[in-house]
Formats: structure tokens, sequence, C-alpha cells
């Protein structure tokens, strides 16, 4: 009986080979790293190659370092590099939490009840394809150039995204699988709690993947044209002084912070889908 | 071909289910024609077709997730208006849910009909080890083979102590070996713990094989029932056993049908 069972399941072989010179050279993270050393030697290069004036349109990567130094010691406008990345932050996360807390539960709403559905989807669908920069201008005239008008990007910009998910993800539930609810002695709330909401968790986090992706490209949008804080701001800046390096190091703290953030996402998912986490283990 | 049933020892009774599906709004699909179907209590009853003719339904309105267009099912004498603890179900695609363990599938029936946790999963654990699942409680389904998938999908239907089981193909997605052995498990289950069982299946082997009686339903649309056979061999069965075979030549003779 149990050799039976033993027999069914996956076995895991342990990798013994010994390490030839065609499997270094084969190695994943060696070719990471090979990867990105030609990437910043290549950028370095072509910063080099034309000139050494301060003025130059692409920075060295040691430019841009130092650059971020300064940034992180020095202040620019009342705030450190740590100071504006803080204020960006907030921004992204205050109109993300506030507009998936809305979106994600309308979606579901939406797509568990046809009367919900009928109201919201023609309003919705009549926003959607509007892009959420287009917004930026109206937002000024509305709530002025404070905080108030860049959360309102924001939530505009990741609304549509974790509504669109969270509806889509509880449409695509194997119909059957209400049946075995049914099967078993279950009602509706039981449908709803037992296969609905979790059958659409992971639709749900990859909504939110995507709205945090829109929320600092919509941040970022809403600090280029007025702010005296932020990334965004640190960009601007460095545009008028003609300064490449301040420019790039923004982008690429930007790009680091974007990072971080996606990553606090996948963590939580990780948390409250663990059957997912298992599959990524295998 | 098969004794006839006396009211008294009929736990399920279908009588004269027909079943008419309208798609894209006007055209009739007529799936079942004037069904009618007895169980006994405890019995191990095969409904024996091909693909397309109906039985799949037939099984979804017992357990009371289509509703008949004319004709009833009753159970015990009630009739069946819609799904219940009662009647437990077996999909052929499985359906466990992926997002729970397999303890956590399994528990699921008695969890819904609001019994503590305790003794929910001694339950549980009590039909894992009946189907062999000791040791596999915290894996989620994806880790399964399909034999295993189906064993908890088994469990999951006793554990809810249905007084009826219910299987639609169970095996048709599993490999010949793993079929087989799967046939000998259920009948090993049966045995174990006696149930009124209804099993659908295409498979005559599997019909002969596990089956107190055998309802032969017609291949083409709309569905109905050929011929019962009472199988009368003695249990464990044998799939080369002399009068298996002649069992089996006598059903694939008289139904003119490549089962």
């Amino acid at each position: 009986m149990s050799s039976n069972i033993a027999n069914e399941t996956t076995c895991a072989f342990k990798d013994r080979r010994p390490w030839t010179l065609r499997r270094i050279l084969s190695n994943r993270y060696l070719l990471y790293t090979v990867s990105l050393l030609i990437f910043f030697f290549g950028w370095d290069y072509l910063a080099k190659m034309q000139g050494q004036e301060a003025t130059a349109s692409i920075a060295r990567p040691k430019e841009v370092l130092l650059a971020l130094v300064d940034l992180w010691e020095n202040e620019l406008a009342e705030y450190t590099l740590l100071g504006h990345a803080w204020m960006s932050t907030q921004r992204v996360l205050v109109g993300f939490v506030l507009a998936s807390v809305i979106a994600v539960p309308l979606g579901l709403f939406m797509a568990l009840n046809k009367y919900v559905n009928a109201v919201v989807k023609p309003l919705f669908d009549l926003l959607k394809p509007m892009p959420p920069i287009s917004w930026v201008s109206i937002a000024i005239l509305w709530f002025g150039i404070g905080e108030t008008s860049k959360v309102f990007i924001i939530i505009i910009g990741t609304f549509v995204p974790c509504l669109l998910n969270a509806y889509n993800g509880v449409r695509l539930v194997e119909p059957e699988l209400y049946d075995v609810i049914r099967i078993l002695g279950g009602n509706r709330r039981d449908e709803i709690l037992h296969v609905c909401l979790p059958a659409s968790f992971p639709a749900i986090f990859a909504g939110l993947q995507i709205s945090l992706n829109s929320a600092w490209t919509c941040v970022l949008a809403a600090e280029l044209v007025s702010s005296r804080s932020g990334l965004g701001y640190i960009i601007i800046q460095g545009m008028n002084l003609s300064d490449s390096a301040m420019v790039m190091g923004g982008m690429a703290v930007i790009a680091v912070m974007a990072c971080g953030t996606s990553l606090l996402v996948t963590g939580l998912e990780r948390l409250l889908c663990p059957w997912k986490r298992k599959i990524a283990g295998l | 071909m098969a004794t006839p049933l006396s009211p008294s020892e009929v736990k399920i009774a279908c009588t004269n289910v027909s079943k008419t599906f309208i798609q894209k709004g006007t055209q009739e699909v007529p799936v079942l024609d004037d069904v009618s179907v007895g169980v006994r209590e405890n019995e191990f009853l095969v409904i024996l077709g091909p693909g397309q003719c109906g039985k799949s339904t037939l099984l979804r309105i017992i357990a009371g997730l289509e509703t008949p267009s004319t004709g009833s099912v009753f159970l015990d004498n009630r009739e069946v208006t819609g799904p219940g603890a009662d009647r437990g179900l077996v999909f052929q695609g499985y359906m466990l849910f992926p997002w729970k363990t397999v303890l956590g599938n399994v528990e699921m029936g008695p969890r819904l009909r609001g019994i503590g946790s305790k003794e929910r999963k001694a339950v549980a654990q009590h039909y894992l080890d009946l189907v062999g699942l000791t040791g596999f409680e915290n894996h989620y389904p994806h880790q399964l083979s399909g034999g295993m998938k189906q064993r908890v999908g088994i469990a999951r239907v006793y554990a809810n102590s249905p007084e009826v089981l219910l299987l639609d193909e169970p095996f048709g997605q599993l490999d010949a070996q793993t079929r087989i052995f799967m046939e000998q498990e259920t009948a090993r289950i049966w045995q174990a713990e006696k149930r009124t069982v209804l099993f659908v299946t295409n498979n005559i082997d599997e019909a002969l094989f596990l089956g107190d009686r055998i309802v032969v339903m017609e291949g083409k649309l709309p569905g109905h029932v050929r011929t019962v056979y009472d199988v009368t061999l003695p249990r464990p069965r044998d799939f080369t056993d002399m009068d298996f075979l002649r069992l089996r030549q006598e059903i694939i003779d008289a139904s003119q049908l490549t089962l």
C-alpha cells in the first residue's frame, strides 16, 4: 500500500555533476554578472567617448554615483535624497492603498452581482481608456499643486487595473468548483468565501502589481509637472541644471524604490496564497 | 436479465426522467429520454454507456445540480429538489480546491456543516487513511498525481458521510495501470465502508469489476436505458475470469457497441 504511494510521488534528485568548464560557463549567476558588467562598461565607454565636460548628455556611472552621494549628504530644496525618495513613496503608497481598498471590492461586487455590474460597468468603460496622465492638469486645477492632486492622479492610474483584475479573477473561476461547494452542503456565502475569493486572489495580486507600476508612473508625472519634493523633482532639477548625472541618479533611485514596493506586494501575495508559493518552489 | 426491485428496498428512484437543454436560445437538445432507474440501499450500481449518451447529465440530475425537464428523482421517497450533503459527487476532473491542502479539501464538507475543527480533522484523517493518503495531509493538490488527486476526491465525499455516492467517470483521466489500481482500491474502500453508489463509466471492464448491477445506456442522444444486468460474480473480481469474460461478451453482443 505505502510503496504504491511512494512510487506515485515525484522524487527530487540531487545534482552531483562535476564542475566542468562548460558547466561553469553556463552557470546562471556567472551569466547574470557578465551581462551586468557588459552593460556598465558599455555605458561607461559610451560616456567617455563623448568627452569630459560636465554638461555631457551621458554621465558616467561613477558620476551618477557621486551625484547620488552628494544628494544623500546635502539638502536639495529642504530634503536630502532619502527625504525625496520617502515623499514619492509616501504618495505612491497612499494613492495605491486608497485605490485598491475601493477598486478591489468594487470589482468583486461587479463580478458577483449583475445589478452592481450594470450600474458601474458603463461608467467604468467610458473612463477606462483615458490615460491617467491626462488627468494631471485637471487635478492641479481642482486640487492645487499640493499632495491631494498627486494622490488623486495615482488613484486614477491604479484604479483601473485593480478593478479589472479583481473582476476577471472572479469571472474566470472554474464553475464546477461552485458545484463542489453546493454538493458538500454549502450555500452562496460558502461559495464566495471558499471558492470565489481564494480563486481570484492570484488575479487580484497580478492587478496590484500592475497598479503599483502605474502608481510610480503617475507620481513621477505629477512631480515633473509641479512639485517641490520627490524623485520627479530631483529629475526636473537635474534637467534644468543640465546635470545628467543627477537626472540619471533620480531615475536609478526610482527603479530601486519601484522594485522595493513591488517586492512588498509579492511578499504579501506569498503570505496570503501559500498554495502559489509551493508551485513556485517546485 | 435483472431481478425486479421491490419498492421497499429502493434507495434512489428515477422515474421517467427526461432532460432537454436549450442551446443558443431556441435550439432544443434532448439529452435524456424517459429514464427510469432504481438503486438499492448499499448497492454498487454502474451506469455504462459510450460518450455523449447523457449518463453524466443523469448523475448531475440525481445530485440536484440540474433539474429534470420531466419526471422526478426520489431519495428515500423524498423528491430531490437541489444539491444536498446526503449525496456526494466525485468529478471526472477531480475538482479539488487548489488553495486547500489535502486535509483542507477532505474536511471541507464537515466544515460547511459547521462541525468543530477537532472533530472534522479526525474524520478527514480517518478517510485519508482509508484511501491510502496517510502522510500527504499537508500537500497541495498540484503536488499529487492524478490517481492521488482522485483519492482525495473520494475521501472528500466520504468524509461528508453522504448516504449516496455519485461517481462521474472518476478514473477517465488516468492511465490504464493507475486506473486498474484505482478500481481495486474503490472496491476495497466500498467493501470497508458500504454506501449506495452510482458509478458512471464508459469502460465495460470497470463496470464489470465494480458493479452489483450494470445499467447499459444507448449510445445516441437522447440517452435511454437499454438493458440492466445483475452481476453476481464473487469479489474480489478478476478481469480474466471465465465468467467475467462471458458476461462481458454477452453485454457487448447485446448492446452492439464497441465499449
